[in-house]
């Protein structure tokens, strides 16, 4: 299992497009994603989830891979965090 | 009258469609052929994303793409693994698809209604509709068709679904009134995009109207009337003729440069609070950005931002709006506006007290990396940089030194800035208007606030309702204020704007114009209002109501002479 913590910096959090974008990353990898917010894990693949979590701009997440390809995973996931999910 | 959210402006008036609902009842049978039960739920979500990308193509087309967007939205949610997923094991376990259509659905509106977040609350109401159009689906209840109703129809329901307002033909429906829904609904969203009159969230309305009655709609005031009385249907029907004498009126004044009646080209600017505002002061026709409020970009954070961040967001408004000039206004902290993770001190008395550029010039560290964004910035576009709530000339004499030493970092690193970036000031204080002449020979252009030069000059809080009539722009002094202000930049050659509320007033505009401004900055929505009052006055009748309301002693006195004056 890996996992890195990073920042969320678009303007809305983690709202309807950019928990789409997100979910539809990792979504094609076998590893199981998980984002960690709060003391709570939610999965990544799933919009209703990553939306529930309520993540505004500044919160900091980790980002949990575990599976087969979970570095790759991982740095898709980190990837677009740090470009901002897309918006 | 009945009174609810004013969600889209304009006055509709006509004949009431009631759209009633049908109860959406079912049995909740135990299911013994899951899969056959699991079969008909696929086949209803099938359906429901068909229909869905239909409307949704149907509304990008005869609407746009960001109206069609929140049916989007619902094809994503639906197609989640953890919506219809959960759905599906509900099934699995005997209940019918009903039931667990409704099971799911409520326990994520519940969810995300409970969010302090109004985005997020929003997603609840997509979410009740997704239910039910799948329950309606499931149940084989047809919508009604509101696509062939009369002209002249007021369309009256508890809620707007999407497939009703894709339905929607604007020549013929004239006002929408609903039991709920806010501003950001998609009902608000539509009604707004297709410039229909509407009224949301009036509680039972639904039940307090018939088929066939009158009603009217006031989208801008969020006013409703059942079967006026003839005197407030003449009335209406005169309000409704002005909005859309005022609204054709103004869609002349888009695209247009601002001109007064006798020729004389003036800056109309905006006022925005984030980098996305430029985008509004873009589709508003404004022709440049006359205070961007950088406070934001400090208030909705938990930390302060770096110089990165701020960069980026500066960079961000300044690239919106492609080489046209943006003031950037440095941190107006302190007073009424608080940041936590600054631990400003509590003061008995914040309005006088360590706020503004006094804040900035005592923690320089901080000022520092706002400084240096902003000449980032500047490499990308016209960029200004103006300091709030100047009293003295040593106050920009500091600001100077500091940005001249950042620039002479930036040289040896070789960072690109607009080297010609010009420093201005607020003129907002009684103190900088008696020293506007001092204040001329150090700043590169003025702008007048006129909400805190009238609370200065006025000695008064607007917020304290038992001295709250003592604050007006129009009282003699704030006026006299202002015009020494204008001549004192005009004569020392430097140009002078305003970003107060009073720069969008029909009736302080000629007053300024007989002054010499000549850069307003208004909210962007009423750019072309003010554009087009602009347009009807020329340099002499605007002189000639100046001199007349100059020596007037009183504010009413001055307020009744510019509204008789008033051009409309």
């Amino acid at each position: 299992m890996v996992s890195k913590t990073v920042k969320v910096t678009n303007e809305q959090g983690m709202h309807m497009r950019p928990a789409s974008v997100m979910s539809q990353t990792v979504t094609p990898f076998t590893s199981s994603v998980k984002v960690i917010f709060n003391g709570n894990t939610y999965d990544a693949k799933s919009v209703m989830m990553l939306m529930s979590a309520c993540i505004k701009c500044g919160a900091e997440i980790e980002i949990q891979c575990d599976g087969p390809d979970e570095n790759d995973a991982l740095k898709a996931a980190v990837d677009l965090v740090e470009s901002g999910l897309g918006d | 009258m009945y009174q609810g959210i004013a969600a889209s402006r304009g006055i509709g008036i006509g004949s009431i469609c009631l759209i009633v609902e049908h109860e959406l009842k079912y049995d909740a049978v135990k299911i013994t052929d899951i899969e056959a039960e699991k079969a008909r739920f696929q086949k209803a979500v099938t359906r429901f994303t068909e229909t869905t990308s239909a409307m949704a193509e149907d509304i990008r087309k005869r609407i746009g793409p960001k109206e069609a967007e929140i049916l989007e939205g619902h094809l994503v949610m639906i197609s989640d693994p953890t919506m219809s997923g959960e759905m599906e094991k509900m099934i699995a376990t005997g209940q019918c698809a009903e039931a667990s259509v409704e099971a799911v659905c409520d326990m994520f509106i519940g969810m995300f209604s409970k969010m302090d977040d109004d985005m997020m609350r929003q997603r609840a109401s997509d979410i009740s509709d997704i239910k039910t159009s799948l329950l309606k689906i499931l149940l084989g209840v047809e919508d009604i068709d509101i696509s062939k109703v009369a002209p002249g129809t007021i369309l009256v329901a508890r809620d707007l679904t999407p497939s009703m307002t894709s339905q929607i033909v604007r020549e013929n429906v004239a006002g929408i009134i609903t039991e709920i829904g806010g501003k950001t609904s998609h009902s608000a969203i539509l009604a707004r995009a297709l410039e229909i009159p509407a009224v949301l969230s009036v509680p039972g309305i639904t039940a307090l109207v018939r088929d066939k009655d009158t009603a009217i709609v006031d989208g801008t005031e969020g006013d409703i009337y059942i079967n006026p009385e003839g005197d407030v249907l003449t009335k209406y029907i005169r309000k409704r003729e002005e909005f859309i004498r005022k609204q054709e009126e103004l869609k002349h004044f888009l695209g247009k440069p601002t001109l007064t009646a006798d020729g004389k080209k003036l800056d109309l600017f905006c006022n925005i609070g984030t980098p996305k505002d430029a985008r509004k002061a873009i589709e508003c026709d404004g022709e440049g950005i006359g205070l961007f409020r950088s406070e934001f970009l400090f208030m909705d954070n938990n930390h302060l931002p770096t110089e990165d961040e701020q960069f980026e967001a500066y960079k961000e408004a300044v690239e919106i709006m492609k080489g046209h000039t943006v003031i950037i206004r440095t941190l107006d902290i302190g007073g009424d506006k608080d940041i936590p993770y600054l631990h400003m001190q509590k003061e008995d008395n914040p309005f006088l007290g360590f706020r503004a550029v006094r804040y900035c010039l005592g923690n320089p560290d901080t000022y520092q990396l706002q400084l240096r964004a902003i000449l980032r910035a500047s490499a990308f576009g016209k960029v200004k940089i103006m300091l709030p709530l100047v009293t003295c000339v040593e106050e920009i004499r500091s600001v100077r030194k500091m940005i001249s030493e950042i620039k002479a970092d930036f040289d040896a690193r070789k960072i690109a800035y607009d080297p010609a970036i010009e420093i201005g000031c607020m003129i907002e204080t009684a103190s900088a208007s008696l020293i506007a002449d001092l204040l001329a020979k150090e700043a590169d252009f003025f702008s007048i606030g006129t909400n805190d030069l009238t609370q200065y000059t006025m000695s008064v809080d607007r917020g304290n309702a038992n001295v709250a009539y003592l604050y007006s722009a129009f009282q003699p002094s704030v006026l006299r204020s202002i015009r020494h202000i204008i001549e004192c930049g005009n004569a020392a050659g430097i140009p002078v704007g305003m970003c107060g509320e009073a720069a969008a007033d029909p009736l302080m505009i000629p007053l300024l114009i007989s002054f010499g401004l000549e850069e307003y900055s208004v909210n962007p929505v009423l750019v072309l209002t003010a554009r087009c009052i602009i347009s009807k006055w020329t340099k002499s009748e605007a002189d000639a109501l100046a001199e007349q309301v100059m020596s007037l002693s009183t504010e009413a006195e001055v307020v009744s002479a510019l509204k008789a004056a008033a051009k409309d």
